[in-house]
């Protein structure tokens, strides 16, 4: 594993944790595998945490709905890699991915929505509303309820680099 | 356990006598329609109920948003379509994020509150929680370790192992295995926040490592199954109005082969000499007095009966007794002092005892501590030691 530095924008260098890398297709041809690698992963990482059972708890239900919405990606092929790395009480996930260019826009456009100021109200009305959770819901739903910040980066390739920062050991219920 | 186990992970109840519809587990569908019975049943039960329904997702550890928005859906078309029907959700403060999501309905439909079940279980937690019982406590661990040392190998405890300390307190325990036994791992659980705060203080002044504190409730712990060699209780079956829930759970994480360790008192059998009568007299009222509170401090020589009933084999119980011979007397006398303030002070008066009762069994505090520190005198406080091992 290569050690990841993200001082682009003068921050904070995040000392990586963990990295998992498989093919998109093998990932993609079991529902099961969401929740088996943010399981996997979220034990890992929040050993040190200073409550790991709740850590992991909830590191694993942000990064499960995470890989959902990787997963309901159309993607081209190629290899996803899923990497955490750790600054202080931040856990940062990337994620980086292969995708077809309408996909590309779909991330874009939901990140600038999670951006926003009314995604709060953008997902309150999901919840009372009739449709299941859209993909860009569910992206709302972690800065909502998890506090996490999100942004793409450039990725060699077909692939984009999504990078969800999640401040969890700092969460109270 | 294999990752592509297919049984579901789940389980939908509908209890009619209570009004409840409760779903526990981990329920992360790829879509809607393998929710099918459990949504039937939860219609059903709308269907049925007058006034209130409950919803208790307390023993719900993982639920993704597709699912969510299932169930959510359901509650919010029945306030709709019935203003006469209440909804109560009851989440966990252990499992973090069900508070936050589930108490965003309230925001929707006023018919809806959310509840976080917490503390009331344990009866006795208010008296024992307030910050000056944290010496005692120490106290009385420091007491217990000089024999527990020598006894803890006998039930499974060796280097190297894997190991879970439940209802660890301030988690001088932990910390005193760590030291002296090196298990590989320790995980440290208990449910009063405040205790935790102190036992990570202690661990980062002391820097211990190896270690790890997690806020969880012994009756329903978000720990996997059969992880640990050997699962310790210590001073805390007796606190629960219903322990067979908690052993069924250190039952549940203990590995098969590995054991479950529990530390009980009998505090009618704490005794004394001299003024052996007054002694005696007043720890039999300690015994009723935790009784008006739903636990069972007499519980010591009932843990044999409570490990063959929830399934273990192959028990051992033992006992020892804490005296004014082992250390220090003083630290004996101390520990007294700090029960007798708690129990015929607060609880005695929270049972509304009379000054007469409170004067008389104060005295048999006195008298314990009068025969610790006297010269020829010999105080003592029983404990019960058993285990069981998980079978294979
Ligand atoms: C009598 S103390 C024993 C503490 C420690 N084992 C010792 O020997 O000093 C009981 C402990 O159980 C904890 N407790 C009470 N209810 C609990 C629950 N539902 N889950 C976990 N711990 C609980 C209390 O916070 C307290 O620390």
């Amino acid at each position: 594993m290569e050690p990841v530095h993200h001082d682009l924008a003068g921050g904070p260098a995040f000392e990586p944790m963990i990295q998992i890398d498989m093919e998109i297709k093998a990932f993609v041809s079991v529902w099961r595998h969401c929740d088996y690698v943010s399981t996997y992963m979220a034990r890992m990482i929040s050993q040190n945490r200073s409550d790991s059972v709740r850590h992991s708890n909830l590191f694993s239900s942000a990064f499960n709905e995470l890989l959902e919405v990787v997963f309901r990606t159309r993607h081209a092929d190629g290899e996803l890699a899923c990497r955490v790395s750790r600054h202080g009480a931040t856990d940062r996930i990337e994620l980086i991915l292969p995708c077809v260019p309408e996909e590309r826009r779909f991330y874009e456009e939901a990140v600038s929505q999670v951006a926003g100021i009314e995604a709060r109200e953008r997902y309150l009305n999901s919840v009372s509303g009739d449709l299941a959770p859209s993909r860009e819901v569910v992206l709302l739903e972690l800065a909502v309820d998890y506090n996490a910040t999100l942004r793409l980066e450039e990725a060699d390739g077909d692939a984009i680099k999504l990078v969800v920062d999640l401040p969890l050991e700092g969460l109270r219920n | 356990m294999s990752p592509y186990n297919l049984l579901p992970r789940f389980k939908a109840q509908y209890d009619a006598n209570n009004q409840e519809f409760s779903i526990s587990g981990v329920v992360r569908p790829q879509a809607i329609d393998e929710l099918g019975p459990s949504i039937a049943l939860l219609r059903d039960a709308i269907g049925r109920v007058r006034g209130v329904l409950y919803v208790n997702v307390r023993r719900l550890t993982q639920m993704n948003n597709a699912a969510f928005h299932a169930f959510s859906r359901i509650i919010i078309d029945a306030c709709r379509a019935r203003p006469d029907l209440k909804f109560v959700v009851i989440t966990s403060s252990v499992v973090g994020w069900t508070s936050r999501k589930f108490g965003r309905l309230s925001g929707i439909e006023p018919n809806i509150t959310v509840e976080e079940y917490d503390s009331e279980f344990y009866p006795g937690q208010g008296f024992l929680e307030e910050g000056g019982f944290v010496p005692i406590l120490r106290t009385q661990t420091k007491m217990t370790w000089r024999h527990e040392r020598a006894i803890l190998p006998r039930h499974g405890m060796k280097p190297g192992i894997v190991m879970a300390d439940i209802c660890c307190g301030i988690g001088d325990f932990a910390v005193l295995v760590q030291k002296e036994f090196q298990p590989s791992r320790i995980v440290a659980l208990d449910h009063s926040i405040s205790s935790l705060d102190y036992a990570r203080r202690v661990m980062r002044e002391f820097d211990i490592r190896g270690i790890e504190y997690t806020y969880g409730d012994a009756s329903e712990m978000l720990l996997d199954e059969a992880q640990f060699d050997l699962v310790t209780c210590r001073h805390s079956l007796q606190i629960f109005n219903r322990p067979e829930l908690i052993l069924k759970e250190l039952y549940r994480i203990c590995k098969p082969g590995g054991r479950v360790y529990i530390t009980n008192e009998k505090n009618s059998h704490c005794l004394g000499e001299p003024r052996a009568e007054s002694i005696r007299w007043t720890y039999n009222e300690v015994a009723k007095l935790f009784g008006h509170f739903e636990m069972d401090v007499e519980l010591g020589p009932k843990s044999r009966r409570y490990l063959i009933e929830a399934g273990f084999e192959d028990i051992r119980v033992e006992t020892f007794m804490v005296t004014n011979l082992d250390g220090d007397p003083q630290d004996f006398a101390d520990v007294i002092a700090a029960w007798a303030d708690v129990y015929a002070g607060e609880m005695a008066s929270k049972r509304g005892d009379c000054p007469e009762f409170v004067a008389r069994f104060r005295q048999g505090f006195q008298d314990h501590i009068f025969a610790a520190l006297h010269p020829k005198g010999y105080a003592g406080w029983p404990i019960w030691v058993a285990s069981g091992r998980r079978p294979q």
